[in-house]
């Protein structure tokens, strides 16, 4: 307790002491003892002695309770020592206070003694200013009458120059039209004109009539500088405004030199038109550039200048007249868009487009330094982007245009091409045309997108996106032709006779593939494009599609033979079957058909892999190929063997056996599209054997004819497993439908094939 | 798609093509089958699913005198019904009556109400009214149409018009209208043909090659829906023959059998030569025309229509039948004579 006491009063000995010095003082001199206890307040109860409600007994108790007597001792001599040091301070205050008051009383003593004698000069200095004031009145009054004569002579002198002013006035007009001082006549005429208003008609009578005779004049004279077009434009601009200076209807005037300044403009079209033409008409394309750098430059750009000339020289002389400049401006770059619209309508190439709108562009550029206010750039820009959106919009139209002409001429003559791969060159045909046609589109427009005309580099961005879009369009568009093309042809094949629809499902079958082939090619000029294209979409566009397309295709085929195998099933009476004597026309049909099948599609579809090495094979050596055959022979003569012995085992190993997978996912290959459409069509041989019942020659027939149809496949195509299957099934289907089912016998069923086998081969040769 | 190897299997003893949902069998999930063999003596199964669905019962097994080509469940007498069938050399069609079986399953005869033997041709198929009671009948042969009457109680069936199809046009089959009592559809080689049973007249054709099947949809008025060899499964506004409302893939190989969910609407069966069986969802939203022709050129309707492919068969797949008493199960026919029995609850929540 003590401790902290004393620690506190340590701390803080001279800041309390000032403090509690300067709340004394004012404590003193301050009746208001409101703002004095707050500072002491901080000392709680021990240090509040000085505050008001200070109270001394509880305080000596509180002291004598808490402290010992030490403490006590202690504190009592620190208060003695400090009343000792207050006593002190007051004494020092009371002798200052008393010094000030003396001093005080000293400087009060002075000033009275000094304040006696100023009243008598104020008194004086008033009455001098009264004098001063009464002697200039009487000037002033002395003076007034000969300042107003003066005042009256002055006026009348001034009236009679401007009477002399306005006799002399048509004498000086003449001379100042004599001498061209137009300005300055103007100026007089119109500063004479106040007062031939007013007097013109009593006393001025003469001078007025002779002076606008003069003004006359000088407005004939006027106006013909103004229409000259050899005067100086400055000169022609002064003219104007003395022109409206002199109340002249300028508006007239106006209206006729800008009739002026269409006309020219409508010779300056005429002028561009007939550029276009001579560069229509030669139109080869080793001219086009030149053709348009070089006229355009002399004729053209020369009547532009003019133009702009001219428009600058009006914009001086009328320099309210924007908005009609602005319009006639705009007008001329419209007229030059739809110029060029016009000749995109009718397919011009790149560089042709590149250079009208070269030539537009340094056109508007021209007419910009001129008219500012017109904002050409913007204006030219917006049409511009119309004309481009069009232009690749055409472009692309004529590209669709060319690639389905190209098909379409192959289609209309495939019989008279005699060669030997027609659908090759179709192929190659149409591919060369997408791919070249698109090829040559792109080279187009990065002609485009690299020029650096100011039109276009503002564009370029919205260019690259439009090409971006309309190369999608177009992919789609061709997409939804060549859909449309296939189907219309089908329908027409179906509707027609099945020679008729031979020729047409042929040439589909060949757009079909061809489409096919090129997809990829779309796919690879996608990703060329360079920009962020949307490729991935097209070429998932393409895959479906072409997956359709095969799959049309591969549908065809089979209905194709289908409707073959129908009219075998449907006719004969399959209970009455004669004994087989050789293998039915219908196969040769189907041998035939597969021919078809796999010569077009050996000229259009990728080879795989195995199906290559197989090939090399066989073309290798007629011998090998041979060997093969009879290999061939033998298997299936084993395979007939077990179908003859155990047609009910089969059946139920069938049961047991891995499900054959017959439909499998087709690919790209010959081989795979050449497998499917002779798996599916074995497959609807094996439904239409299940649909009729046979005799034992019926049967015997069946055998046959799969026995000489599996021999031929083998020759033909890679036959694998499921090819076998289907064969092996169509003979237990025969089996299973026939009334009385026994085999013919091996030898006969040998040689009936080699008959076969040999007359097809002479045929053949 | 999913093997589906959830449907509960059934095995005939020989091969057969067709199977029917026995309609009128209001208490049990029935279907009958009949074999399809040439040699061997052919048996029709009255098959029934067990009350908790899992199991395939043998109700009834009857010995039939010949290979079945064709098979179907009267509307409304569970234990009638009619076949077409074959020695291999000719053909027949018949009504035929169950015995009552009182337990016994002694391989009772069957019990033959009528011939339908006023045909000459190869019979293709016998049609039931689908929707009701109704004493005709309808047969097609390769040639002709005919009506017959039937009076069961009688035991007697009697030709009440008959009509030829006309030069060059094969019948294949038909389906009878379940809205109008009148019209029926058959099939031919070439194109679909309306047939008005008062007159016997054509009424229309919609012009379509090589239609294995036709089936009407038991909701809607004037849906028809065709399967064909190569071109899958049409849509069919019969009011608008020119072009179908809708298509669909159909099968890798020919698209044998289509047939119409009796209850929920737009879903569809088809079953091919491919071994599989495909379920659709083809919304055929026809409430009214206005509807109907938006719809049609629409291409909202790019989400997959196939919502599953039972693959899970050895063979071909013939006969397919929706039971109309649990309209979310259905059977199905492969040629190597087993049925089974699928359950399509999954798929209806997808809707």
């Amino acid at each position: 307790m003590v401790e902290r006491e004393n620690t506190r009063t340590d701390d803080v000995p001279l800041d309390d002491k000032a403090k509690r010095m300067r709340d004394l003082l004012s404590s003193f001199y301050n009746p208001d003892h409101s703002s004095a206890p707050k500072a002491p307040s901080n000392y709680e109860n021990l240090d509040a002695i000085d505050s008001t409600s200070f109270d001394p007994d509880h305080y000596m108790n509180l002291l004598v309770q808490q402290s010992n007597l030490e403490g006590l001792l202690r504190r009592h001599v620190e208060m003695a020592a400090e009343i000792k040091n207050l006593d002190t301070d007051l004494q020092m205050l009371v002798y200052e206070n008393y010094n000030k008051f003396i001093s005080a009383t000293d400087a009060i003593k002075w000033m009275k003694s000094n304040i006696v004698g100023m009243e008598a000069n104020m008194e004086q200095l008033l009455d001098k200013i009264m004098s001063v004031q009464s002697r200039s009145d009487g000037v002033n009054t002395s003076l007034f009458e000969k300042r107003e004569h003066i005042e009256k002579l002055h006026r009348t002198r001034n009236l009679l120059r401007k009477v002399q002013f306005i006799y002399d006035l048509p004498a000086r007009l003449a001379k100042c039209i004599k001498s061209e001082a137009y300005a300055d006549a103007v100026k007089f005429y119109i500063g004479a004109m106040p007062i031939f208003k007013a007097y013109g008609d009593s006393s001025f009578q003469d001078c007025k009539r002779a002076s606008e005779e003069a003004v006359i004049i000088l407005v004939k004279n006027l106006q013909g500088k103004l229409f000259s077009d050899s005067e100086s434009i400055q000169a022609r601009a002064e003219a104007a405004v003395l022109l409206k200076q002199l109340d002249f209807p300028v508006d007239s005037l106006q209206a006729r030199l800008l009739e002026k300044l269409e006309q020219s403009l409508g010779d300056l079209q005429l002028k561009t038109v007939g550029i276009e033409n001579i560069l229509r008409e030669s139109n080869d394309p080793s001219k086009q550039g030149k053709a348009f750098e070089s006229i355009p430059n002399t004729g053209h750009e020369v009547s532009v200048h003019g133009f702009a000339e001219a428009i600058r020289a009006y914009r001086v002389i009328f320099p309210d007249s924007e908005s009609q400049l602005i319009k006639l401006a705009q007008n001329l770059v419209i007229k030059h868009f739809e110029m060029i619209e016009q000749c995109v309508k009718r397919r011009i190439s790149s560089a042709n487009f590149l250079g009208a709108l070269r030539t537009i562009w340094t056109d508007v550029l021209l007419m910009d330094e001129v008219l500012s206010e017109a904002a050409l750039p913007d204006f030219s820009l917006e049409a511009g982007q119309v004309t481009v959106k069009k232009y690749v919009a055409s472009t692309f139209t004529y590209l669709l245009q060319d690639i389905s002409d190209a098909l379409l001429k192959v289609n209309v003559s495939p019989k008279e091409a005699a060669e030997e791969h027609p659908l090759q060159v179709a192929l190659e045909a149409s591919k060369k045309t997408v791919l070249q046609g698109s090829m040559d589109l792109l080279l187009d427009f990065r002609q485009l997108l690299d020029d650096n005309l100011g039109l276009l580099v503002k564009l370029r961005e919205f260019i690259a996106d439009w090409v971006q879009e309309g190369f999608q369009d177009f992919f789609r568009a061709l997409d939804d032709r060549f859909l449309i093309l296939s189907g219309r042809k089908n329908s027409t094949s179906q509707d027609q006779g099945f020679s008729d629809g031979a020729l047409g499902e042929k040439v589909l079958v060949g757009t079909v593939l061809e489409i096919t082939a090129s997809f990829s090619g779309g796919g690879v000029q996608g990703d060329e494009n360079g920009h962020a294209f949307v490729s991935g979409e097209i070429c998932q566009i393409f895959r479906s599609v072409s997956e359709t397309l095969l799959h049309h295709y591969i549908n065809m085929r089979t209905q194709r033979v289908s409707t073959l195998l129908r009219k075998r099933f449907t006719t004969p009476n399959w209970v009455k079957h004669k004994e087989p004597r050789e293998v039915h026309m219908f196969v040769d049909l189907f041998v035939q058909e597969l021919r078809a099948v796999q010569s077009e599609v050996k000229q259009i579809l990728p080879e795989g892999l195995i199906r290559k090495h197989h090939r090399s094979d066989s073309n290798g050596s007629g011998n090998s190929s041979r060997s093969n055959a009879l290999l061939d022979d033998k298997m299936s003569r084993s395979n007939t063997q077990k179908a003859r012995s155990q047609l009910l085992e089969t059946h139920l190993a069938k049961l047991f056996k891995q499900k054959v997978e017959i439909f499998t996912k087709v690919e790209y290959t010959q081989e795979s599209v050449e497998t499917t459409i002779v798996k599916l069509c074995l497959k609807s041989l094996q439904e239409f054997v299940r649909l009729k019942t046979f005799n034992r020659s019926g049967f015997q027939q069946i055998q046959l004819d799969v026995q000489f149809l599996r021999t031929i496949l083998k020759e033909n195509i890679e036959v694998e497993e499921a090819i076998d299957f289907l064969l092996d099934e169509v003979i237990v289907a025969a089996s299973e439908r026939c009334l009385d089912p026994v085999p013919l016998e091996n030898p006969i069923l040998e040689k009936l094939v080699q008959v076969k086998l040999a007359k097809s081969k002479e045929r053949s040769k | 798609m999913q093997g589906g190897s959830s449907g509960i299997g059934y095995g005939l003893k020989y091969q057969a093509r067709c199977i029917s949902d026995v309609k009128a069998d209001t208490d049990h999930t029935s279907f009958i089958t009949g074999t399809l063999s040439l040699r061997e003596e052919n048996e029709v199964h009255l098959i029934r699913l067990s009350s908790g669905g899992t199991e395939l019962i043998c109700e009834g097994l009857f010995s039939h005198p010949n290979e079945i080509w064709d098979l179907a469940s009267c509307p409304f007498d569970q234990r009638i019904f009619s076949t077409v069938f074959s020695t291999g050399e000719s053909y027949g069609a018949a009504i035929w009556q169950i015995p009552e079986l009182y337990g016994q399953l002694n391989s009772p005869q069957l019990e033959r109400i009528a011939s339908l033997d006023a045909h000459v041709g190869k019979i293709n198929r016998v049609l039931w009214w689908p929707s009701g009671r109704h004493d005709k009948l309808i047969s097609i042969d390769d040639e002709n149409l005919f009506l017959w009457t039937l009076d069961c109680s009688k035991k007697a069936a009697q030709v009440q018009s008959k009509q030829s199809s006309g030069m060059l046009h094969y019948l294949s089959g038909g389906a009878w209208d379940p809205h109008d009592i009148n019209a029926v559809a058959t099939t031919c080689e070439s194109s679909v043909q309306f047939w008005d049973l008062r007159t016997m007249k054509k009424t229309n054709a919609i012009e379509h090659a090589h239609i294995h099947n036709a089936n009407y949809d038991m909701k809607k008025n004037h849906i028809l829906v065709t399967a064909e060899d190569e071109s899958g499964i049409h849509i069919w506004d019969t009011r608008k023959p020119k072009s179908p409302i809708q298509e669909l893939p159909g099968h890798t190989h020919w698209t044998w059998a289509v047939t119409c969910n009796p209850e929920y609407d737009g879903l569809i069966l088809s079953a091919g030569t491919d071994s599989t069986v495909n379920l659709w969802m083809a919304p055929t939203s026809i409430e009214d025309e206005a509807i109907s022709e938006s719809i049609a050129e629409s291409p909202a309707q790019q989400a997959d229509p196939l919502l599953n492919s039972y693959s899970d068969y050895e063979d071909s797949v013939y006969g397919l039948a929706w039971s109309s008493r649990e309209p979310w199960i259905f059977a199905s026919l492969s040629y190597d004579g087993r049925v089974v029995v699928e359950s399509i609850k999954p798929f209806l929540s997808r809707k």
